[in-house]
């Protein structure tokens, strides 16, 4: 293994393993909303999807405030427009936190590239 | 069964099967039929190796007039397309259309005639699901040097610097083209590119456009290609095998043998030139971020064709994808490519157990589950072999239910859809194979030790990733080298004649009409389950932790798998000469795997992605490229051998 690289890796990491109050400050609902929904538009959006009955019923048994919050993503209109990211003044990029800031990049939780 | 026979870079190569027996090699190493790695005596730089190589054999060009060449043989073109169908005349065949495969399209379109021979739809490769970035050196404050080091550190030192220079170096002016194409990168409000910094970089540069960088540059591209009147696209056009000659000891390419997919008809390519850009080939593993385009067809072909294949031992896996065997409810399709759990998931507390509830992470080290990405692969590996289970859990339901839907909602739409939900219980997880490090050996100018084969992308081993790739470089040096193979490949084309009769020097693939449906049938569905069993074997026995003794399993059950399905196709009527899609596929995926099996085996130390339990350590004069020589007449199976050979066997 490349320790020196490695070193520098795991730097990256634990530093942003410490919550940033900034990032996590950042992502209010909306943003949640537009972020989910900016997902949704390239792939097979899972959320986007109609509910077969056995969704149904194993969404019953979750907790509402879940589901709820995941339906409003479903239902928002995505905000057209140039959005500009207050950290780094990126126009139009992903919104949320970095996606960069484990390593890997990720978008809403899953990677698509490291 | 062994692979073929391998010779060392570096020190003096000779062509063909012999090789370097002026350095103090041990008999043993260089048996035929074995793969090595390493000469202990010299030390010369792995491109100088191989270019020292390609120089030996290049053979003069019968020199005539270019352009009256190319002129007269654009009409030919024409005619020759219209008189018969079934063999098309090319100046340039380029196989795959991803990035690699386009952009290079795109330039030589400006010399001659241009066929994209692709196996799907033109958008269904790599690229497209290449999300991240580019990454190249584009701030001031930023150096190649910089860039250099990360990807040399990240490759573990086996990396070609003349390759990791020339990349590096070059990045930038290729993402600047882009751009000009119509490539539409995010930027910031100051109007200048937006560079994020992935992991291993230790600058900002990883240019992305929002979420799809991969789709935004394919949309470009392909957007040009459609739009250029030298090229034409063939889609749904699979690619057999190269069409291949030779010349004193030297092998040529003269184009390749295609199955049109969607007709059932086999389509014969003769060009001047051919660039090999197929891609990856994640799906010799069961699990793989790839799409299911990506079965190694090009490195298959090109071992076939005689050209030398290197570091096919690397292969990168991300530690995370979501396991569909755990959870509640299955998903009615198999899922094409797997769907990767964030890092972030572990930096922001996750915790990863086995199926018993017990957090292995600390057993492996100090860092738990922050230890690097490969760390956390192996680690998973181990676990799974050692307990004998399909996946582990990762679980960050003790953390607050508002910060993981609010960080993670995609992974939690996505489980929740399957009967999970991520706030309360663990997230099944299993490693997904990713990315080739290795592939066909590749010079600096993107050529083979093919006459008239060049190769870029994933499926070409450039020295630029050595053990290891660094974050964001493969969609760069499938740039870099696609343009680099461009000039190389004119100046060859306008110094070939072309000899239309060449046509009918191989035999022709047939399609299995004659064996009728119920045959036919039978055979996919055996294949079918035989490719399953060889992603099983690959990923039991040449997983991520690896063994002498599991790598040896793994020769012996390809082996006699491979024997197992050729029998079964042979007793039912298949002849060596018939093509289908999913036969054709899987001869790919063995061969492919065969390569990845022996070149592990020969690397007796670990390194990079490459980690053996026999020799757990990096060995500095180990630090060198593994190379698999083709042995022309030893195999005999069905996936080692051309189709047009076939007979001679």
């Amino acid at each position: 293994m490349a320790r020196p690289g490695l070193s520098r890796i795991f730097a990256s990491i634990s530093e942003l393993s410490t919550p940033k109050p900034s990032f996590t400050g950042f992502v209010s609902e909306s943003t949640i909303r537009s972020a989910s929904n900016s997902a949704s538009r390239f792939m097979c959006s899972s959320a986007q999807q109609p509910r077969s009955s056995h969704e149904e019923k194993a969404n019953e048994e979750k907790p509402e405030s879940v589901k709820e919050k995941l339906e409003i993503e479903n239902e928002e209109e995505e905000e057209d427009g140039d959005h500009v990211n207050k950290e780094t003044g990126e126009v139009g990029g992903p919104k949320g936190p970095e996606p960069t800031r484990y390593g890997d990049w990720e978008r809403n939780g899953r990677c698509y590239d490291f | 069964m062994a692979a073929a026979s391998i010779a060392y870079v570096g020190g003096q190569l000779q062509y063909g099967v012999n090789f370097c027996r002026g350095q103090s090699f041990r008999q043993a190493d260089w048996l035929p039929g074995l793969t090595v790695n390493g000469c202990l005596q010299r030390e010369l730089s792995w491109s100088y190796g191989v270019s020292k190589f390609l120089q030996i054999h290049r053979c003069k060009f019968s020199q005539s007039p270019a352009s009256e060449n190319w002129k007269s043989f654009r009409t030919l073109t024409t005619s020759a397309y219209l008189r018969d169908g079934s063999t098309k005349y090319f100046d340039f065949a380029v196989i795959g259309s991803g990035i690699a495969g386009l952009r290079y399209a795109l330039e030589v379109a400006k010399q001659g005639t241009v066929a994209v021979i692709t196996k799907a739809e033109p958008h269904e490769s790599n690229t497209n699901y290449a999300q991240g970035g580019v990454s190249a050196v584009l701030c001031p404050s930023d150096s190649v040097e910089s860039h250099m080091q990360d990807t040399i550190v990240a490759g573990a030192y086996l990396c070609d610097e003349e390759t990791v220079k020339v990349v590096c170096t070059e990045g930038p002016d290729r993402i600047r083209e882009l751009i000009a194409m119509g490539a539409s990168f995010d930027h910031g409000e100051d109007g200048n590119l937006h560079l994020a910094r992935e992991g291993g970089h230790s600058h900002h540069r990883i240019v992305h456009a929002a979420d799809m960088t991969g789709r935004e540059i394919e949309r470009a591209l392909l957007e040009a290609v459609v739009n250029d009147p030298n090229i034409v696209v063939f889609k749904h056009h699979f690619a057999i095998d190269l069409l291949t000659s030779q010349d004193g000891s030297e092998t040529v390419c003269h184009g390749v043998d295609a199955l049109n997919t969607e007709t059932q008809e086999v389509v014969r390519f003769i060009s001047k030139v051919t660039l090999l850009a197929s891609g990856g080939a994640g799906h010799i593993y069961p699990s793989t971020t790839n799409p299911l385009v990506a079965t190694g067809d090009g490195m298959a072909m090109a071992h076939r064709a005689q050209a030398v294949i290197s570091n096919m031992e690397f292969v990168q896996f991300h530690p995370t994808a979501l396991a569909d065997e755990g959870l509640p409810i299955k998903p009615k399709k198999a899922r094409e490519n797997a769907f990767l759990i964030t890092e972030a998931v572990r930096g922001d507390g996750g915790i990863l157990y086995n199926l018993s509830m017990e957090r292995f992470m600390p057993l492996y080290d100090e860092r738990a589950e922050l230890a690097p990405r490969d760390v956390v692969a192996r680690s998973i590996d181990d676990q799974l072999k050692k307990r004998n289970e399909k996946y582990v859990l990762l679980d960050i339901s003790h953390k607050p239910r508002e910060k993981i839907l609010s960080h993670f909602p995609n992974i939690a739409s996505e489980c929740l859809r399957h009967g999970l939900d991520i706030t309360r219980q663990p997230i099944p997880v299993v490693p997904a194979a990713h990315y080739m490090c290795g592939g066909v050996r590749a010079g600096l100018q993107g050529e083979t030790n093919v006459r008239g084969l060049y190769v870029a992308g994933e499926v070409a081993c450039t020295g630029l990733h050595g053990a290891n790739r660094l974050a964001s470089n493969s969609l760069l040096e499938a740039l870099v080298f696609a343009r680099r193979a461009v000039q190389p490949s004119i100046d060859h084309m306008k110094g070939s004649s072309s000899d239309l009769s060449a046509s009918n020097m191989w035999t022709r693939p047939v399609v299995p009409k004659s064996l009728g449906t119920d045959v036919t049938n039978k055979i996919l569905r055996a294949t079918k389950e035989v490719r399953k069993e060889l992603q099983s074997i690959m990923w039991k026995y040449v997983g991520i932790v690896r063994s002498t003794t599991r790598l040896q399993a793994a020769e012996q059950k390809i082996g006699e798998l491979e024997a197992k399905w050729e029998t079964y196709l042979f007793e039912h009527g298949w002849q060596r000469t018939m093509v289908a899609l999913d036969a054709c596929e899987l001869r790919n995926l063995f061969c492919c795997a065969k390569l990845v099996v022996s070149s592990a085996l020969a690397r007796h130390e670990s390194r990079g992605l490459h980690y053996t339990t026999d020799f757990p350590h990096l060995e500095e004069s180990k630090r060198l490229p593994t190379v698999i020589f083709p042995s022309a007449h030893m195999m005999s199976t069905w996936s080692s051998r051309q189709l047009h050979q076939q007979s001679m066997y």
